[in-house]
């Protein structure tokens, strides 16, 4: 054999395992559920999905938008949490992790305490979160009875409420990507600061015109893995409410008409599948684009 | 510490330390405020005589020992233990394979491979619910830690083929010439030159992979239905049906299931940390 076909082997041999779970994994079933939400598919007819007449083709996308109780209710949730995600987890990693970089004493227990919850799971910190806003011996209802003498709701039940509730039940608890960004601002060179303080840029303009731009790649990454977990938010609804008192999110209904309704809809699921995937596109393209243009405006001030 | 310094060379000010030392605490309370309210509660006999932040007036271990001779709770971390290490285990050596292909190589297709292998992030695994469930059941994989492991590998593959990629691609090509201009074949090359370098680019992405598959629910939760199958995040959602209104097992059950991750992170945080930083931070 010689060199180059040795070469070219070595190369698929390489490839070969992650192109297959690339294929099996991601390729058939996109292009599975995008088939699929054109066809009509459900508890009648599991073996063999039928495709939609011509004339009817976007049948599923119809009853999707129009009929579906839960498409609008879940889309506006899980938009919801994103949003609430970018705003409230990207300045809090931020602040966490520059407070963590200056190494005050106790910073290193206060980091390892900050990521307990992020090991034991968000199964596990949902669980726990149920546990603390029961209505009958939870500290949160103890804490409300303060403000509001005799109030006995369960405020997993309120609408409304209930959003916020999950809200508290992940935002704060992001110790993973606050170390990222810790090491991140720690492989700043000692230089630019030193440069920094010639220059007579102290305090919070050190941290605005050096530390944030310099780490500005990481704070992307940061920014989409918030704006994606908020749009994809299941396990926190399943623990606290499942789904009840208007809190369902778009990965919940597809579960549920997917695998727990009795009366499976496949190729309705599939279609919020094709749906869910497309508006995440536009997400990141969103936050992609915001990144880009405050580059370009901060070239320009260069320029000038 | 000496890096800390480095980093700070005009020293911290005392309205920074001060504005961080609230920080810092505000964040000890947020983490550890659920965690002790649930060890505090599972210690109380009737939980609804007794309700809030308070301390138990006496301790009442009864819910303990219940769930620790009832419940076997060690299947559970077994499981989690074997799923999560197999796939990260297997997704990470699938992943340095390719990354290092596309690191060093020039070929037909790579550009797209690359584009695919990205695009992966944005891919809700929810959107695919159905095929991949449908795919398992298939497969006769449904109901087996086998399947879970294979879904666990194929999963969450752009994060850890970026940072691996990453990190071979700093690593000095004149290392890998020299290899091959001793001998080594390509194989041999990657086994015992590249991969052995890489080891703390791969650590991470590997350290990253285990802790997503250790929480991970979604597909935990749907894959497998026997419990004696089920890792410790899927148990969880059985929690609350099988103890009703046995509050007290409940909180002693929760407890129990989150204390040895919890030592297990005290235990080994130096090497957490360092991996999910990149190496930047000492633990």
């Amino acid at each position: 054999m010689n060199i180059k076909a040795r070469r070219t082997l070595f190369i698929t041999l390489f490839l070969l395992p992650t192109c297959i779970c690339f294929l099996v994994f991601y390729a058939y079933p996109i292009l599975q559920i995008l088939a699929t939400s054109f066809c009509q598919w459900d508890y009648t007819n599991m073996t063999s999905p039928k495709l939609l007449p011509m004339n009817d083709l976007f049948a599923n996308y119809k009853y999707i938008f129009r009929e579906y109780p839960y498409f609008w209710e879940a889309l506006r949730n899980s938009l919801g949490w994103a949003l609430v995600g970018v705003c409230i987890q990207v300045p809090l990693t931020l602040v966490v992790s520059i407070v963590l970089s200056k190494g005050l004493k106790g910073s290193r227990f206060a980091r390892n305490v900050y990521i307990i919850p992020s090991v034991i799971s968000s199964a596990a910190m949902g669980l726990i979160f149920l546990q603390l806003y029961n209505a009958r011996y939870g500290p949160i209802q103890q804490i409300i009875q303060m403000f509001k003498p005799g109030y006995t709701e369960n405020i997993l039940l309120v609408p409304g409420v209930n959003f916020w509730a999950i809200v508290c039940a992940y935002v704060f608890f992001c110790g993973t990507t606050t170390i990222m960004l810790l090491g991140q601002i720690h492989a700043i060179p000692a230089e630019l600061y030193e440069a920094a303080k010639i220059d007579g840029a102290k305090g919070l303009k050190r941290e605005l015109y050096i530390t944030i731009p310099l780490v500005k790649p990481t704070i992307k990454t940061v920014t989409t893995l918030a704006a994606t977990s908020g749009f994809l938010l299941y396990n926190e609804v399943f623990f606290l409410t499942n789904g009840a008192a208007g809190t369902k999110s778009i990965s919940y209904i597809i579960r549920e008409l997917a695998i727990t309704s009795t009366r499976t809809q496949y190729a309705r699921a599939n279609t919020i599948g094709v749906v869910q995937i497309f508006i995440g596109l536009i997400l990141v393209s969103i936050i992609n684009f915001v990144f880009s243009l405050e580059k370009r405006s901060h070239r320009n001030e260069v320029g000038r | 510490m000496k890096k800390i310094k480095e980093n700070n060379p005009m020293g911290v000010q005392k309205g920074e330390a001060i504005f961080g030392y609230i920080v810092l605490g505000v964040i000890c309370v947020i983490a550890l405020f659920p965690i002790i309210w649930v060890v505090l509660a599972s210690f109380k006999g009737d939980l609804l005589a007794e309700p809030g932040f308070t301390l138990p007036k006496a301790l009442v271990f009864d819910g303990y020992i219940k769930v620790l001779t009832k419940l076997g709770i060690w299947k559970y971390f077994l499981n989690s233990a074997i799923t999560a290490t197999c796939g990260a285990v297997l997704s990470i050596i699938m992943l340095s394979m390719s990354s290092y292909i596309i690191a060093r190589f020039q070929f037909r297709g790579k550009k797209l491979i690359t584009a695919c292998l990205m695009a992966t992030m944005f891919v809700p695994v929810s959107a695919l619910t159905f095929p991949v469930y449908n795919l398992i059941k298939n497969m006769g994989l449904f109901d087996t830690r086998l399947g879970l492991i294979f879904v666990y590998t194929c999963s969450g593959i752009a994060i850890s083929f970026m940072v691996i990629r990453n990190y071979f691609a700093t690593i000095p090509v004149e290392l890998e010439e020299a290899a091959r201009i001793d001998g080594c074949t390509y194989v041999q090359t990657f086994v015992k030159i590249m991969f052995p370098i890489a080891r703390p680019g791969i650590f991470t992405a590997g350290v990253l992979a285990w802790l997503q598959l250790w929480n991970e629910f979604y597909w935990g939760s749907l894959l497998v239905i026997d419990r004696t199958k089920m890792t410790v995040p899927a148990i969880l959602s059985q929690f609350t049906t099988s103890f009703s209104t046995d509050y007290n097992g409940l909180l002693s059950a929760i407890v129990v299931i989150i204390i040895p991750p919890v030592i297990l992170f005290c235990c080994c945080s130096k090497f957490f940390i360092e991996a999910l930083s990149g190496g930047a931070v000492k633990g």
